[in-house]
């Protein structure tokens, strides 16, 4: 009997090769923010490269966008989106000697809807926050 | 001050306190009945310090997940009142994050379930939403 916390652990297409499986062009490629003038995260591209996913975010800069680290990370089965969406999630993270930024990248009904939980560290007295915003495919 | 967009660029007056909690406090119940994920989270403040109990559904009721730390989040670098929060469990076999947002007065919850024993399950993400019991209609 395997372990769980939720009936949700027990869920049999945790262990389905096929979820395993699932589409990943729904979340690959090149995304820009619906808002043109927002002031966080300008553009996304997600790659695949096996079983990892690639993702890079462009913010904005005073001058131009600033390109955050790539990060690497592994793919969550999205098991229950709206209107019985099967498809992937990503949990990115992007480390900075100032701040954190941990993230939830996913796509619902073709948006790319990115939660930022930003976290600070440097005495600045600015507030953790969090933030979403929309993407489009150009 | 360092910044890496430039929503972060932000000027801080006078000496910052803590976030306001009050948006958290209380029971608040999984919008849907028929979940398989999260039914119950409660919080409370002891010391200053900011806890959530969760309460999981399992096949044969409720599965209290003890008593979590919580970091809070406010809306925006200025902001000073709670608008989200994060967490982890550590259940041994699993570890599940939690990442929530408010958004009009429902807690939107993300989960991230990461399985540590080899049971070959997946990882896996679900959202659910959460409104705070009251009284008052």
């Amino acid at each position: 009997m395997m372990e769980f916390k939720q009936s949700g652990h027990l869920d049999p297409a945790l262990t389905d090769p096929a979820t395993r499986k699932l589409r990943s062009d729904k979340l690959t490629g090149r995304w820009l923010n619906t808002n043109p003038d927002t002031q966080g995260i300008v553009e996304c591209t997600i790659k695949q490269d096996g079983e990892l996913f690639i993702v890079d975010v462009f913010c904005a800069g005073l001058d131009c966008p600033i390109h955050w680290p790539t990060c690497r990370t592994h793919p969550l089965a999205n098991l229950e989106e709206e209107a019985g969406q099967r498809t992937f999630a990503l949990s990115a993270t992007f480390g900075f000697e100032f701040m954190t930024a941990e993230t939830y990248i996913r796509v619902n009904k073709g948006v790319l809807v990115i939660v930022l939980f930003a976290s600070f560290r440097d005495g600045s007295k600015r507030s953790d926050y969090v933030n979403r915003e929309f993407f489009y495919r150009p | 001050m360092e910044f890496v967009q430039l929503c972060d660029r932000v000027e801080i007056d006078g000496v910052a306190g803590p976030l306001d909690v009050a948006a958290l406090s209380g029971v608040w119940i999984n919008s849907n009945p028929d979940t398989n994920g999260i039914a119950r989270m409660e919080f409370s403040d002891a010391a200053g310090e900011l806890s959530v109990r969760v309460h999981g559904i399992g096949p044969d009721g409720l599965i209290d997940w003890g008593l979590a730390p919580v970091r809070l989040f406010a809306a925006s670098p200025k902001s000073r009142a709670t608008a989200g929060f994060t967490c982890t469990y550590d259940f041994g076999f699993a570890e599940t994050r939690l990442q929530a947002m408010i958004m009009k007065g429902l807690i939107v919850l993300a989960q991230f379930h990461k399985f540590k024993d080899n049971s070959e399950r997946m990882e896996f993400f679900v959202r659910e939403y959460f409104a705070v019991v009251h009284d008052r209609y």
